[in-house]
């Protein structure tokens, strides 16, 4: 289970202008992250929806640790992200934006890798990634280096990387960029898997700008805009709440129409 | 227990991945570990040819048809008398001839005779470092000339020739065997550190920048490992394949030593397993130090190839200090040993000579690799997180 609460981030960047003058760059502050607000129970898949630079990837960066966040709560589980990152880490598989694999290290090599840090034996962490392996039918894959694989393959690889210590909180980061059909259709499949009491009663968080997605898998959206999030609720719940028959129009509705009031729609 | 255990596992992985990069490891052995023993080879090759121009009794007069008595006295000597060819001036400014050149004025024999000390000329030219060498050489057969009439004539006379030499001289050399040799063999300590820092620059910048540019770092710290745990993993095997090429450096000497063409030269170049072991004794920390310096200057770089430009300074530095050794003509300063390389540089000159150096003189280059690792394994811990998410 997952929870965050107010959660703010800010960053600040050089705002350009003179930037090759003597003259140093006046620093201007970047909001990311207002107030985000998401709860994730156990057994469902949880949307994250919002368009480029809503927020989403840092929003699950601060989930994972990697940025402090401003203000606001996070809790898996609840463990406290900022009090006790590690424990929360190792109660969570995140496949983040940056999915970099080993490329002279075979695919088992990679996932084995993670489940050593992770803390697991290494026949625990190598049964682990036959496991796995079968559950994303990259059997075949499993012993050859890295180097020449396809994006699907690499995304495969990943995902079982950051699957390895069977963590009860999944979080996936536009776990389909770069997909085709069929390894869409198959990662959804391993998802909906993974959601069930079989597969573990998984708490999956995954963020996506891409509609059709969340209407085929999320149980509940959470529809995130200029670092607020604007709307929680499931799919129908939020055709109703916008009064739209289709769901990319109730998104632009809930996402864009905040530029014209700052208040936005509160959900 | 289970940090270290976290050590090793990192530890395993980039060795691993080290060693699987085969063409760039290929690349350095054959850069750094055959390097010095082919320059060895070439410096024996130009000190047999120097040699060989030494053992050739020869020398070269401009003039041969006026002096007899003069030719008759090197062949004495059992030196062969060359003419000289028409322009020799031109052949030795342009360094085509190696030996200096004798000219006998035109009336040397009736000078002689009448006791008016004839004007010998030694001709050579300074920046012909071999024709320089032969006019030292042929000065000495010339005096050996004088020497020789000035005690016929007293003789004759019935004076002692000890009258006209009150003083014997006699030259003494301080310099042991291994002290000259040192001349010729200062620059292998140059050679093993370039190794040695060659060698570990790749792990270093793969370990670090490299592993920004593939997008594999920002998953790596979503592992519950501490980032100082993650380093110290990294840093070691960083350091470790930096050691395995000092390691391999020194030893590539030893069949070198047994390819030198000089005699004199592998008589002067004692190189044996002690030598071996003092170098290393040297080496390894600073391996170890310049490992971790590398990595703090990679982990702020985007890319590989940033990487690359920006450790190019830590690489000039290493290869620049110690020729302040060389420029100080052998004298040491103390704070020689408190600057790293240069401090490698000195010890290991030291080695090469057959001096041996003691524990207090090792002590200030390892505490100057230990403060330089542990900061690097600070900076890098303290960068790691920034860097992955920029």
């Amino acid at each position: 289970m997952i929870r965050i609460e107010h959660l703010a981030k800010s960053f600040t960047a050089p705002s350009g202008g003179k930037k090759f003058g003597l003259v140093r760059a006046k620093l201007r502050t970047v909001q990311a992250v207002r107030d985000v607000n998401l709860h994730a129970p156990d057994g469902q898949i949880t949307g994250l929806l919002g368009p480029n630079g809503a927020g989403k990837t840092t929003t699950l960066r601060m989930l994972a640790g990697l940025i402090p966040a401003d203000a606001g709560r996070m809790r898996v589980d609840e463990i406290d992200v900022g009090a006790r990152p590690r424990e929360a880490l190792a109660r969570m598989g995140v496949l983040s934006d940056a999915r970099g694999l080993y490329p002279r290290l075979t695919a088992r090599e990679n996932i084995v890798y993670y489940g050593r840090l992770q803390g697991m034996a290494r026949d625990q962490a190598n049964a682990r990634a036959e496991v796995l392996a079968e559950m994303f039918e990259m059997r075949a894959l499993l012993d050859r280096r890295t180097d020449g694989f396809s994006q699907g393959e690499r995304m495969k690889t990943a995902l079982a990387r950051a699957l390895v210590h069977n963590p009860a909180n999944i979080i996936l980061d536009e776990p389909t960029n770069g997909l085709d059909v069929l390894a869409t259709r198959a990662l959804r499949e391993s998802l909906r898997w993974l959601r069930t009491p079989a597969g573990g009663a998984k708490c999956i968080v995954f963020s996506t700008h891409i509609m059709q997605e969340v209407e085929r898998l999320c149980d509940s959206v959470v529809v995130v805009a200029h670092g607020r999030t604007v709307a929680t609720g499931t799919v129908p719940e939020l055709l109703a709440q916008t009064g739209e028959e289709d769901f990319e129009e109730a998104f632009v509705k809930l996402a864009f129409v905040e530029e014209q009031s700052p208040q936005g729609v509160v959900a | 227990m289970t940090r270290l255990r976290t050590i090793l596992t990192i530890y395993r992985k980039e060795i691993v991945d080290a060693l699987r990069d085969r063409r760039t490891l290929l690349t350095v052995l054959a850069t750094s570990v055959l390097m010095g023993p082919l320059v060895l080879l070439a410096i024996s090759g130009l000190v047999a040819t120097l040699e060989a121009n030494a053992e050739q009794r020869e020398v070269v007069v401009a003039g041969i048809e006026r002096a007899p008595t003069l030719v008759n006295f090197f062949e004495r000597q059992t030196y062969t008398v060359k003419p000289a060819p028409a322009d020799y001036e031109q052949q030795l400014r342009k360094a085509k001839l190696a030996d200096a050149v004798v000219v006998v004025p035109t009336d040397f024999e009736a000078a002689l005779v009448r006791g008016d000390a004839p004007i010998v000329e030694v001709v050579s030219d300074s920046a012909n470092q071999r024709s320089q060498a032969s006019a030292g050489r042929v000065a000495r057969l010339l005096s050996g000339f004088s020497r020789e009439r000035a005690t016929l004539t007293l003789a004759l006379r019935g004076v002692s020739p000890d009258a006209v030499e009150p003083v014997r001289l006699e030259e003494r050399d301080l310099a042991s065997t291994q002290t000259r040799a040192t001349q010729i063999t200062g620059m292998l300590p140059f050679f093993v550190l370039m190794a040695v820092l060659t060698g570990a620059l790749n792990a270093a910048l793969d370990t670090t920048a490299g592993e920004r540019e593939r997008g594999s770092l920002e998953p790596l710290l979503m592992n519950p490992a501490e980032r100082w745990v993650l380093v110290l993993g990294k840093w070691g095997a960083v350091a470790s394949v930096g050691m395995l090429i000092a390691v391999l450096a020194c030893f590539s000497f030893l069949p070198g030593q047994w390819l030198l063409r000089s005699d004199t030269l592998a008589a002067m170049f004692q190189y044996g397993v002690r030598e071996v072991m003092l170098f290393l004794v040297v080496l390894l920390p600073f391996a170890a130090a310049a490992s971790a310096l590398l990595m703090a200057v990679a982990i702020r770089c985007k890319t590989f190839k940033e990487a690359q430009a920006s450790t190019t300074v830590v690489m000039l530095a290493a290869s620049l200090l110690p020729l302040i050794n060389v420029f100080s003509l052998g004298e040491e300063s103390p704070w020689y040993l408190w600057v790293p390389a240069l401090a490698q540089n000195v010890l290991m000159t030291h080695v090469l000579k057959g001096e041996a150096f003691d524990a207090a003189q090792l002590a200030a280059p390892m505490l100057v690799c230990a403060v330089l690792a542990a900061g690097g394994v600070w900076f890098v811990s303290r960068t790691l997180r920034s860097a992955a998410v920029r």
